[in-house]
């Protein structure tokens, strides 16, 4: 496999089970350890772990190492999960994430912050009870002595070997492996001081296969290596073979565990131990004893049951339940299958591909004129736009991969600040377009620091306003007409009208006489370097600005609106496309050039002439629209004696009209980027080809409309137009 | 524009020691050649869409199979009048790399002429001056039989930052007009 593919899949997978990990944390903290939540950390530590050594990224596996220990004293119940501890694993989760992004920057060499790493792993070992920078360096730097391994807690027996047992997958020599090889290996690290191999596994001679491996080992060994790298020996069959490695004078609960794991009978694997010198035979009785009066300790998740006649019944049932649960489990996962995003935007490419031809040929059959023609493209089209919906399907990802960030920084934000925040997360399965997810992590995260940080106040003034002393924090999504709606939602004081006002007159935003709605007003802490706050907290010093968050939202072609009500909260509101590859596009025609309005913003079309039209305001049954005409707009060649046509466009609350010569109708449009070459470039949002093969220009209504406003503000302002066209003199 | 003094130094080209091909083709009656390792292919003029309030050089965009390839006019680029549009008008298809990303930009020229195998011996370093282009555009000289043909430093030509900054200055005039 290609080394950076693989290296973008370890990327891949240990961010998500990081995020399963923080997850996991999270829930104990609001619900209480379970044994479940435990295990999830436990595993994801270990996979992230086992992946990173494949590759040997160092600083990770010994990282992981220090952290996985610590959980196991959690899992086993030595260690309380307790507050401290809570703090430190997710301070743990963190770094680990500092230390994949170094791998996806292929900085791996490099220690990201050996301070902070330095420190966590001094509070790990503090409470493993290991000493001070032993394991702290990497790589081996400072080999674990031999016998100090966990050797603080439990009864340990005495022998100075390290004790190995391994049952080889059977299909280990399918895989080009050779047990032997791993033998030989193991014998440079050391002395194998006694070996037997063990062929109970072995069948009957017609049913065995020459091509499996039925032999397992039981290994005394003595080396002065770390765990570690006896286990790195085994890397590459610890997937599917059982390995299992005891240090020296390792404990006798693991002895008792070890031998309620393996598949042979306890009384030979007895005898084997005390052949080799693992256990004296006096420590054989206890184990013995003990493990007859007391149920094997939970295993670890994907070892096997298969002792099913060694172990007390209940054991057996709690076991294979869980293993069941565990099939459920994986059955579920095979709904999914991973696929490259590039192939997936291949796909979409050719289909975007295939609706161009599909309306090239609509056109060429209404023009042939030939019933049978056009019945055979009109079947084609359907078939064309229902595989169109279901590819654009396959882009769609729940706006929850966003959301899951938010538990975590919501939990970090409050204790920063003091406050107390709840966090409520609806929506969550709201389905969006894959690219804006990515896109839309950055600005959401601002304005959730924002609401936390200058919305919801400190418990004390909550208190005094009458409120309940815990804040509220709501991040919502729906779908509505064609677009999907985010809103962080907080039920803080609300902005300050007359601050944000004020604020704005002095920066000569905004006159001083001008009447704004509160809109208006409030989008005014949009416009770059706007500031209200009293106060600069190191949340809102750090990061975007709100203008950047806009920017963000509007290449997206979508749009941030706020809502506010003083004393009760703040609303603001992103409303997006649903997808940014294909739309449904009405066509319109300024002289010889073809423009496309996208059609889900269309209201209506009316014919001009039967209104009154000065000064870029219309009366519309009643109601004045603000309207602007593209052919001024875009500096086209004067036409005379053309019909003109007025589209009526609306974008969440507000309505313009776009003045055009024809109407020319619906298609299926597929959205072109004009690439890097137009980013500066207003009014035009994009391209799309026609059935014909030309290009059209497809027009950004959303900026359009705020023009047409601003136009008809700007003629208010002026007083030479009031609320009517027909009181305006000559202008 | 012949004989024009070698000054010392050799040219970039010379320097590789190995022969390279170049596409000639004419603008406004002018013989000019670009290597041809950038092309992506030649088509024929075949209409264009045009974008509105974009600066004379940018002439509109066309469908390139799907793709959606701006259109840049190399004589307005280089100071003079517009190409007027006639029989042999070509697009050629250039590849231009910004920022990582492979870019694909059509380039209006009066015709194409022929592929050179040019020798590095026949490149000379552009004039200081007299060749009525930016000098920076120049990539060299090459030396035909006494005549000599300007080699397009294609990456300065169409350097899309640049062209980008030009487009969004006009865009920006453009929108103060309008309004």
């Amino acid at each position: 496999m290609d080394m950076d593919m693989a290296r973008d899949a370890l990327v891949q997978e240990a961010r998500e089970l990081l995020a399963a990990m923080e997850n996991a944390l999270l829930e104990i903290e609001a619900e209480g350890a379970s044994p479940e939540a435990i295990n999830a950390i436990f595993r994801a530590a270990h996979t992230i772990k086992g992946s990173a050594g494949l590759f040997a990224f160092d600083r990770i596996v010994s990282f992981t190492h220090i952290a996985e220990s610590m959980l196991d004293r959690v899992r086993n119940g030595t260690l309380p999960l307790d507050q401290p501890l809570m703090a430190l694993l997710l301070e743990c989760s963190d770094y680990i994430a500092e230390l994949v992004d170094a791998i996806e920057a292929r900085r791996e060499d490099i220690e990201p912050d050996p301070e902070r790493r330095a420190r966590l792993e001094d509070a790990l070992n503090a409470l493993l009870g290991e000493p001070k920078a032993q394991v702290a360096t990497v790589r081996q730097a400072a080999p674990e002595p031999a016998g100090q391994v966990e050797v603080e807690s439990g009864e340990s027996v005495s022998s100075d070997n390290w004790h190995l047992s391994l049952r080889f997958s059977q299909d280990v020599l399918r895989h080009g492996m050779d047990p032997m090889s791993f033998l030989r290996y193991l014998g440079t690290l050391g002395r194998i001081v006694h070996i037997v191999t063990l062929p109970d596994a072995m069948p009957a001679a017609d049913e065995f296969d020459a091509e499996s491996c039925y032999l397992g080992f039981e290994i005394d060994f003595a080396s002065e290596v770390d765990r570690q790298t006896i286990e790195g020996v085994f890397e590459f069959v610890r997937e599917d073979s059982d390995i299992r490695i005891l240090p020296p004078h390792g404990k006798v609960a693991e002895y008792i565990s070890l031998i309620g794991a393996l598949p042979e009978p306890a009384g030979r694997l007895g005898e084997i131990l005390v052949k080799g010198g693992a256990l004296t035979s006096g420590e054989l009785e206890t184990v013995l004893a003990r493990q007859a009066a007391e149920p094997v300790p939970a295993k670890p998740i994907g070892t096997l049951l298969v002792e099913q006649e060694m172990v007390p019944q209940a054991v057996v049932a709690a076991a294979l339940t869980k293993q069941k649960q565990g099939e459920e489990k994986r059955a579920q996962e095979q709904k999914f299958i991973k696929v490259e995003v590039n192939k997936l935007d291949a796909l979409i490419d050719l289909v975007g591909e295939l609706v161009i031809a599909g309306a090239a040929t609509n056109l060429l059959a209404r023009k042939q004129k030939d019933p049978q023609f056009e019945e055979v493209s009109q079947a084609l089209s359907t078939l064309v736009e229902q595989i169109r919906d279901a590819a654009l399907t396959l882009r769609m990802v729940p706006i929850g991969e966003v959301f899951q960030r938010f538990p975590r920084v919501v939990r970090d934000i409050s204790r920063e600040l003091g406050k107390e925040i709840q966090l409520v997360v609806t929506g969550a399965d709201t389905e969006l377009d894959k690219s804006m997810v990515e896109k839309l992590s950055d600005p959401l995260m601002h304005i959730v620091r924002n609401a936390m940080d200058h919305g919801i106040e400190s418990t004390a003034a909550r208190v005094d306003a009458g409120k309940p002393a815990g804040g509220t924090l709501r991040l919502n999504a729906y779908h509505e007409s064609g677009s999907i709606v985010i809103e962080v939602s907080d039920d803080g004081k609300g902005l300050d009208r007359e601050r944000i006002l004020k604020k704005g007159i002095e920066r000569g935003l905004v006159q001083p006489d001008q009447i704004l709605s509160d809109s208006e007003v409030f989008r005014l802490i949009f416009e770059a370097g706007f500031s209200t706050a009293e106060t600069v907290t190191n949340l809102s010093g750090r990061g975007v600005g709100m203008d950047v968050v806009k920017k963000n939202i509007e290449s997206l072609r979508g749009e941030v609106e706020i809502l506010s009500r003083a004393g009760q909260g703040t609303t603001v509101r992103i409303r997006l496309p649903l997808t940014l590859a294909i739309i449904d596009g009405f066509q319109v025609m300024v002289g010889e050039s073809t423009f496309v309005i996208p059609l889900e913003l269309v209201i209506e079309c009316v014919d001009v002439g039967g209104h009154d039209t000065r000064h870029n305001i219309v009366k519309l049954r009643g109601e004045p629209l603000p309207f602007l005409r593209l052919r001024e707009l875009f500096d086209l060649p004067p036409a005379d004696g053309v019909r003109e046509s007025l589209v009526v466009v609306q974008y969440g609350q507000h309505r313009a009209g776009v003045v055009v010569d024809r109407l020319m109708g619906e298609f299926q449009a597929v959205i072109k980027p004009l690439g890097q070459l137009f980013n500066q470039v207003r009014g035009i949002s994009g391209s799309t080809i026609l059935g014909d093969g030309r290009v059209a220009l497809i027009l950004d209504v959303p900026n359009l409309i705020q023009r047409a406003s601003r136009a008809q503000a700007a003629l208010a302002w002026h007083g030479q137009a009031t609320t009517t066209p027909e009181q305006t003199g000559g202008n | 524009m012949s004989n024009y003094p070698t000054p010392a130094g050799s040219s970039a080209l010379a320097e590789r020691g190995v022969s390279r091909q170049y596409l000639t083709f004419t603008l406004g009656g002018e013989l000019f050649a670009m290597p041809i390792e950038q092309i992506r292919e030649i088509i024929e003029f075949a209409g264009m869409t045009e974008i509105p309030l974009m600066p004379a050089f940018l002439r509109g965009v066309i469908n390139m199979r799907g793709a959606v390839v701006p259109v840049i006019d190399l004589a307005v680029r280089f100071g003079r009048e517009r190409t007027e549009i006639a029989r042999r008008t070509c697009i050629v298809i250039i590849e231009v790399e910004q920022e990582g990303q492979m870019l694909l930009l059509g380039v209006l020229v009066d015709a194409v002429n022929e592929v050179l195998t040019v020798e590095p011996g026949q490149v000379e370093q552009r004039p200081a001056f007299g060749a009525r282009i930016r000098a920076e555009f120049i990539e060299g000289m090459i030396n035909l039989d006494q005549r000599f043909v300007i080699a397009l430093d294609i990456r300065l030509v169409l350097s899309v930052e640049e062209l980008a900054t030009l487009i969004g200055v006009a865009a920006e005039a453009g929108a103060v007009t309008a309004e």
